[in-house]
C-alpha cells in the first residue's frame, strides 16, 4: 500500500521536474584552463529591448569577478583603449584586435558577452523576471575562446504560482545568472 | 491510504499527462551519409537570417548555437568578430545569395572546413486562446567549404505551454529556455555521427 502522501509527493516531484532549468558551459579541450589573474570585461552586446541591460549586467559580472579575487581593469580604461584602438564596433572585433587589447591592458583574459533577455515577462502565470546571458573568456595571446557559458533564469516557480511565495526580483535574478555562469569558470571541465 | 491499483492508475495518468500534454515539438533533419564529419574540426557560424518581428532574434539564436557547438565538443568555432571581418573582405553582403566560390573563399579565409547558416522563423510569444506561451522555430544548415554542398540541415520548432504548466502550475518554460531546448535538440542531431 502506498500512502496518499507519497502520491502527492510524487506529483509535486514531477511538477518541479518539468520546470527544471538547464545550463551548459564549455572549456577549451586543449587548454588546462587557469583562472586568469587579471581580465578586461569588454562592453556586452545588448540583444534586449532595454538599452541599459548590457551595461547593467556587465557591472554585475565585474562585481562578481572581483568578489572571486580576479583583478578587473577599470571599465573606463577599457573604453579608452577601445576608442584609441580604432575598433569600429564590438561585433567586428578580430583576434588581432583581441591580442592588441590584451597587450595594451596587460591582462591574461578578455571577457566578452551578450545579454539576450533582461526584463519582466508576462506569461500564463503572471509577471516574472527573465535574464539570459552568454559569457566568453578569450585568451589574449592566441585569441582563442577558452571558456563559454550560456545561462538563463526566470519564470515563476511552483511555490510562487500556488503559494504566493516571494519571487526573485530582476536584479536578484541577474545576480544569480551571473554567479551561476561564473561558477562554471571555476568548476573546470565540460558539462 | 490507497491501494496499489490506485497508485498504478495514478502512475498511468501521470505518464499520459507527460505524453499527451507535452508542448509541440516538430523536427525535420537531413544528414549526408557519404560525408566524413570527422574532417570538420572548425566551423564559422555566419549571421542568421531573421524572419521574426524581434530584430535581435537572429543574433540571439546565433550566440546560442555557438555556445551549444562549443559545449558539445564536436567542433571549434571561429570568433564572430573574425567572421564579420572575413565577410567584409570577401565582399559578401547577402548571406542568402552566397555562391560556391564565395563559400570556398570564406572557408580558406577563416580556415574552416564548414560554415553554419541559419534562419530564425519564429521567436516570441504565441497566444492560444487566453494563454500565451513561447514559440521558437529555427533552421540550421552546415555547408562544407570544399564543394559547397549542404551536409547537414535541421528544422526544429517548439512551442506552447505544456499540460503540467497549464493545469498543475509547474514552471512554464521561458522564451530563453524554449530557445535553448530548440537549439540543443537541433545540434544533437549532429551527434548521429
Amino acid at each position: 500500500m502506498i500512502s496518499l502522501k507519497n502520491v502527492v509527493l510524487m506529483v509535486l516531484f514531477f511538477s518541479v521536474l518539468a520546470g527544471c532549468g538547464t545550463d551548459r558551459f564549455y572549456v577549451h579541450r586543449d587548454s588546462t584552463l587557469e583562472v586568469p589573474k587579471k581580465v578586461a570585461v569588454l562592453p556586452f552586446e545588448n540583444l534586449t529591448q532595454d538599452p541599459l541591460a548590457a551595461e547593467r549586467v556587465r557591472r554585475v559580472v565585474i562585481a562578481e569577478l572581483l568578489v572571486r579575487g580576479i583583478d578587473v581593469v577599470e571599465p573606463g580604461e577599457v573604453l579608452r583603449v577601445l576608442r584609441e584602438s580604432d575598433i569600429p564596433n564590438l561585433q567586428s572585433i578580430s583576434i588581432k584586435d583581441i591580442k592588441a587589447l590584451g597587450r595594451e591592458l596587460e591582462v591574461d583574459g578578455i571577457i566578452m558577452g551578450s545579454v539576450s533577455a533582461y526584463g519582466i515577462r508576462r506569461g500564463i502565470e503572471g509577471a516574472y523576471p527573465e535574464v539570459t546571458l552568454h559569457l566568453m573568456l578569450l585568451d589574449p595571446s592566441t585569441g582563442r575562446i577558452l571558456w563559454s557559458a550560456w545561462r538563463t533564469e526566470g519564470g515563476p516557480t511552483f511555490w510562487m504560482s500556488y503559494f504566493g511565495t516571494k519571487g526573485a526580483t530582476l536584479n536578484e535574478t541577474a545576480k544569480r545568472v551571473v554567479r551561476d555562469a561564473i561558477d562554471t569558470l571555476f568548476a573546470k571541465g565540460e558539462s | 491510504m490507497i491501494s496499489r491499483a490506485s497508485a498504478v492508475l495514478c502512475g498511468i495518468i501521470l505518464s499520459l499527462i507527460f505524453l499527451s500534454g507535452c508542448s509541440t515539438k516538430v523536427e525535420t533533419f537531413h544528414i549526408s551519409e557519404e560525408y566524413d564529419f570527422s574532417y570538420i574540426k572548425r566551423v564559422a557560424v555566419l549571421p542568421f537570417t531573421n524572419l521574426t518581428d524581434n530584430r535581435n532574434a537572429g543574433e540571439i539564436i546565433r550566440q546560442l548555437v555557438i555556445s551549444e557547438l562549443l559545449a558539445s565538443g564536436l567542433v571549434d568555432v571561429v570568433h564572430t568578430g573574425n567572421v564579420t571581418r572575413a565577410l567584409k573582405r570577401q565582399n559578401i553582403t547577402d548571406i542568402n545569395s552566397m555562391s560556391v566560390s564565395q563559400i570556398r573563399a570564406l572557408g580558406k579565409d577563416l580556415k574552416v572546413q564548414a560554415v553554419i547558416l541559419g534562419t530564425v522563423e519564429k521567436y516570441g510569444e504565441t497566444r492560444i486562446g487566453a494563454v500565451s506561451a513561447p514559440e521558437v522555430t529555427i533552421t540550421l544548415m552546415m555547408v562544407e567549404t570544399d564543394g559547397g554542398s549542404i551536409v547537414w540541415s535541421v528544422t526544429k520548432t517548439r512551442g506552447g505551454a505544456n499540460f503540467l504548466a497549464r493545469h498543475f502550475g509547474a514552471k512554464p518554460e521561458t522564451l530563453s529556455e524554449t530557445a535553448l531546448r530548440v537549439v540543443r535538440e537541433a545540434i544533437q542531431t549532429l551527434y548521429v555521427y
